[in-house]
């Protein structure tokens, strides 16, 4: 009995010190762990018990790629790479121009190996000195920068001049000076023409003829670049020498960024005999006026929605307007008194606004716009 | 006498020769030499290359080497041809296609590769050149005579003479820093300022580590094989590569032993051949001359006997 009771008190001693060791060990947490809350134990550490003599760390969080898309508008505008400061200027990095140009290719990831939800950390939290003695494994800040930087831009500019990223220190010329960031902030990748339309010769019989009116995909249709643009690399544009010839692709590739919104149901409508005019409202039925010309086709035909028939109805989008609201000297007819005050369907029966308005409701006499007005005409109809 | 001039001869060559064999095979296995254990090395992580060319101008500037400003080093059009070591650069860069990637070439540094066992000393007559416990193969220009046999003897055509000083000419290599890595306690002045540290300064049996765990991660970026781990019987450089090293100028066929051992067993023979041979031969000039005095002397004492009857 005795040895039992010995038994089962140094048991319990043992397991409240283990308890005790093990609550210290988490006390003990290094400050870089606060970086990497959702990160688990094992997504850095190899070892059970990492020690700070030895912490087993997996050699590269890269090959675990752990990243959650963030949008490049909650990154900094502006990073100024100044740790390094020996023979050049800091460098003025630009970020949010950077990650935008991400967008059209595997998004923050091509730089950021490692981005958990939350804080993201940077370059330098993992990457300490400019080399790294302790473990061989891990580039130092120096090597990450460049790698990052040199492997895009080597690829499309064919050049490792310090110059393209860093100026020169000025011999004589005390270090650190204010950086002036004003002129690069909001900065973002310049306009890039977009070709008016091309028309392709296609080995199908039926219809051989496929005209793409890329004017018409980004200026009428609202599609942005990276709609269709994926996975692209900076080179694809930015290459100063020969172009790298071109992968064949195959039918499902050609068809793969037109089938995001068009069905492959109706062959016809890209694959045409002869080369096809671009979209013009009127094919709809519903010419256009010159205020709704102006306007793109997602302004009415609402954003992430199918394009559907809509209705024609003016209050159907201009759900504001009333007698009150509603200026019609801008249809090219100031009103008069009398009828200003009148309710749209008085005229517009039905609420037919695209058609004749009629006097029938009040005036019996058979008088007919325009002939009779209801007010003075500022300009030539609409 | 039972046995005759001619069995006895063959005996005695018999044992000499393998005794002599015995001993150089038994010398090739005794003095096999695993490498300073604590020997310092680089990695070349070729692919990481981007052929920035500052590791040439960095090796110059530490080098005292006639040098030109670094901004000079972004011209690429020397990569049209194929370059070597020689007495006023001790690292170049070439530049070969990529296979797998037109747009992408492959840029290799190309210097001493400090062999763990190097036929340049081994070939060296005063001893000028000498492998240090550091893994550094350093040359000691008071003692050289000039003799350029460490230039022939090198598997990778690395050590340059100066042909055009006439009066104090050395013999020119990289020295893997030795002075910077002893005294200054410092890394190799090429691998300090290579901007994408695509060459790692280390103890060599940890970057073989590295080396390993790189190929194991990315098996698609690499190719399994660390070139100096076995190659000449290892090199304190060590390089990893994309593509196989044959496309990259790295010469294939150097075997895996180290080249002093190629010599060694004929070098061995030296002596024998010098100092045992005359030994033996005149010994049996010796043997047979005594013997010849001796039947001289038998017969003398015969004839006497028979006129003194």
């Amino acid at each position: 009995m005795l040895k039992i009771i010995r038994t089962f008190t140094i048991l319990l001693s043992l397991s409240f010190l283990a308890v005790v060791v093990l609550g210290e060990i988490r006390e003990r947490k290094e400050p870089a762990h606060e970086l990497f809350q959702d990160a688990t134990c094992s997504d850095c550490h190899i070892c059970f018990t990492p020690s700070k003599k030895d912490p087993c760390l997996r050699s590269c969080p890269r090959l675990s790629k752990k990243v959650i898309a963030h949008s490049p508008e909650e990154g900094p505008e502006v990073v100024i790479l100044n740790q390094l400061e020996d023979l050049f200027e800091p460098v003025i990095f630009a970020h949010k121009l950077h990650a935008q140009m991400t967008q059209m290719g595997e998004g923050c990831a091509v730089c950021h190996h490692y981005a958990p939800a939350g804080h993201i950390p940077p370059c330098r939290e993992c990457h300490g000195g400019p080399l790294n003695p302790v473990d061989l494994r891990q580039p130092g800040l120096k090597g990450a920068y460049h790698r990052q930087c040199l492997n895009c831009h080597r690829e499309w500019s064919h050049s490792t001049a310090c110059a393209v990223c860093h100026a020169k220190k000025t011999p004589g010329e005390l270090a650190i000076r204010q950086v002036d960031t004003t002129d690069i902030v909001g900065i973002y990748h310049p306009h890039i023409a977009v070709p008016d339309k091309r028309v392709y010769q296609v080995n199908y019989k039926k219809g051989p003829v496929v005209t793409f009116h890329h004017k018409d995909h980004v200026e009428l249709f609202d599609l942005r670049c990276v709609d269709c643009h994926r996975e692209q690399s900076c080179s694809r544009c930015h290459e100063i020498g020969e172009k790298p010839e071109r992968a064949a692709k195959t039918p499902e590739e050609h068809h793969k960024p037109c089938i995001s919104c068009h069905t492959m149901k109706t062959c016809s409508i890209c694959h045409t005999q002869s080369e096809t005019e671009g979209f013009t409202h009127a094919r709809t039925g519903w010419p256009l006026n010159r205020f709704h010309q102006e306007l793109k086709c997602r302004s009415c035909h609402l954003m992430g929605r199918k394009i559907t028939k809509l209705d024609r109805d003016c209050i159907a989008c201009h759900s504001s307007w009333n007698t009150e609201t509603f200026n019609h000297s801008v249809t090219g007819l100031a009103l008069d008194e009398i009828h200003q005050g009148m309710d749209c369907i008085d005229c517009h029966l039905d609420r037919r606004f695209d058609q004749k308005p009629s006097c029938a409701n009040c005036h019996d006499d058979g008088r007919v716009y325009p002939k009779s007005s209801p007010g003075t005409f500022t300009e030539e109809k609409w | 006498m039972s046995i005759n001039r001619r069995a006895f001869l063959k005996a005695i060559g018999a044992i000499g020769s393998t005794s002599l064999i015995g001993r150089h095979s038994k010398a090739i296995a005794q003095e096999h030499f695993p490498g300073y254990p604590d020997r310092f090395g680089v990695l070349h992580d070729i692919p990481l290359c981007t052929g920035c060319r500052k590791c040439e101008w960095a090796c110059k500037d530490q080098n005292k080497l006639p040098n030109k400003p670094i901004e000079t080093y972004d011209d690429k059009s020397v990569f049209e041809k194929k370059r070597r070591t020689d007495a006023e650069s001790y690292t170049v860069v070439n530049r070969y296609p990529n296979p797998k990637d037109k747009e992408k070439p492959i840029y290799v540094k190309f210097q001493c590769n400090h062999c763990d066992e190097p036929a340049c000393a081994s070939a060296c007559l005063v001893k000028a050149l000498k492998k240090t416990p550091e893994g550094a193969v350093t040359y000691n220009k008071d003692v050289c005579i000039g003799c350029r046999y460490c230039m022939t003897a090198c598997p990778f055509y690395v050590p340059a003479y100066e042909y055009h000083n006439a009066l104090t000419p050395e013999v020119r290599k990289c020295t893997l820093c030795y002075e910077r890595i002893t005294k200054e306690g410092e890394i190799p002045a090429c691998v300090k300022i290579c901007p994408t540290q695509a060459l790692t300064f280390g103890k060599r049996s940890e970057l073989i580590k590295v080396a390993r765990e790189k190929i194991r991660s990315k098996p698609g970026e690499y190719i399994d094989h660390i070139y100096g781990k076995h190659e000449v019987g290892g090199t304190c450089w060590l390089y990893i590569s994309g593509v196989p090293f044959e496309q990259l100028g790295f010469p294939t066929d150097v075997g895996t032993k180290p080249y002093p051992e190629l010599t060694k067993g004929f070098l061995t023979m030296v002596p024998a051949g010098v100092v045992i041979l005359p030994a033996l031969l005149g010994g049996f000039y010796m043997f047979t001359k005594h013997r010849e005095q001796m039947t001289k002397d038998e017969a003398t004492t015969s004839e006497k006997k028979e006129t003194q009857p």
